[in-house]
């Protein structure tokens, strides 16, 4: 039966795994895997095993409880080796690395944000700010104009979103980021102008989501940031 | 534990946005061992793909040309809404103290809150569209359409 990774750890790490359930339904019992001074925290896995909102919770409450006691390298959900002996194989192969990233990440947490802005209210200071805009929009308020306008409306006014979107991203960033070890950003999702992870030292998390706290009142009502963590940092192994 | 967010408690706010705000964390993020196979993600990949296609076609700009067409440029910015007031307490209490005691504290907050929802759906996790925020608009997260 295969092996479901859930993460690495060092040997040091106490690992308590009472009260823990593995993915799986069922849900497997977890073991640990050793090698030298690294340990990772396995269970079997089921025939068939999916991404199924029950197995994604099993795996992060594992992850989640092995950080509150010490550094921990957070495997992607899904992993599966062909063994433990594999697993125990990797883990003394590539021991170095793993040893020097549970070095790097101890005591730092993972916060992540996730900032919208009202849509309507960026397109009405769009639509203030643009004289061209501004025309186009009242000729093709009536029902009878070609699409081509309105192609062209929307063009320009979804440029106007993304340059404007950049800009109040790099502008939060900028702000952001001096209170952070390391930034991690991804593709925002349609609608969000900013999707980001940051390390944070678990001592400047006060300061860190203080910082966020005032991005956010700074943003105003138009805006929505929805700040989730600490978590296992998922974006810096 | 969602330090900030909007919305916490309406539009169905089942709590369950905590899982939905760290999905692509969880499953696209992580360490991974190359000689590891993964186990099959068919159907959330997908959605990711879809965003950036759809940014920029003309379906996109009639919507916005619609969405324009549609303002009420006469009526002022819109009236207070949202954001709701931190779960402050969590904040605070997790965040004060020596670090790996904050650590814990919030470590708990955030794993009870994952482990209440096991009871619910066994649903595969979607990227849902987005929550209703307070005003009862829709804030775009378009990831399903």
């Amino acid at each position: 039966m295969p092996t479901y990774v859930y993460a690495i750890v060092s040997a040091d790490h106490p690992a308590p795994l009472e009260g823990l359930q593995g993915v799986g339904e069922p849900p497997a019992a977890l073991r640990t895997v050793s090698a030298g001074d690294l340990v990772a925290v396995v269970s079997d896995a089921e025939e068939g095993l999916r991404a199924k909102r029950r197995d994604v919770l099993a795996h992060e409450a594992v992850v989640e409880a092995l950080m509150a006691h010490g550094a921990t390298l957070p495997m992607r959900f899904g992993l599966l080796g062909p063994d433990d002996g594999k697993v125990a194989e990797v883990l003394e192969h590539d021991g170095d690395t793993y040893r020097s990233r549970l070095t790097e990440l101890d005591g730092h947490l993972e916060f992540h944000l996730k900032a919208s802005r009202d849509e309507e209210d960026l397109l009405r200071e769009i639509v203030a700010d643009s004289v061209e805009i501004r025309e186009l929009n009242e000729r093709t308020r009536s029902g009878d104009t070609p699409q081509e306008d309105r192609v062209a409306l929307g063009e320009l006014v979804a440029r106007e979103i993304a340059v404007r979107n950049a800009g109040q991203a790099e502008e939060t960033l900028r702000r952001l980021e001096p209170v952070a070890a390391r930034v991690a950003r991804s593709e925002p999702g349609a609608g969000h102008f900013l999707n980001v992870s940051f390390l944070v030292p678990a001592g400047s998390s006060k300061e860190f989501v203080h910082a966020v706290r005032e991005e956010a009142d700074r943003g105003g009502d138009a805006c929505a940031f929805t700040l989730t963590g600490p978590l296992p940092p998922y974006s810096f192994v | 534990m969602t330090l900030v967010q909007q919305s916490s408690t309406t539009g169905g706010g089942s709590g369950s946005g905590n899982l939905y705000d760290v999905l692509e964390l969880i499953l696209d993020r992580g360490l991974v061992i190359d000689a590891f196979v993964r186990v099959s993600l068919v159907g959330i990949e997908i959605l990711k793909i879809d965003v950036r296609v759809v940014v920029a076609s003309v379906d996109t700009y009639l919507r916005f040309a619609e969405a324009c067409n549609r303002l009420d440029l006469e009526s002022g910015r819109k009236a207070p809404a949202q954001l709701t007031d931190i779960v402050g307490e969590v904040t605070e209490s997790g965040a004060k103290g020596k670090s790996k005691g904050a650590l814990t504290g919030a470590v708990e907050a955030f794993t009870d809150s994952l482990q209440s929802k096991r009871e619910e759906s066994e649903e595969e996790p979607r990227k849902r569209p987005a929550r209703k925020s307070a005003s009862g608009r829709t804030s775009a997260t378009r990831r399903e359409e």
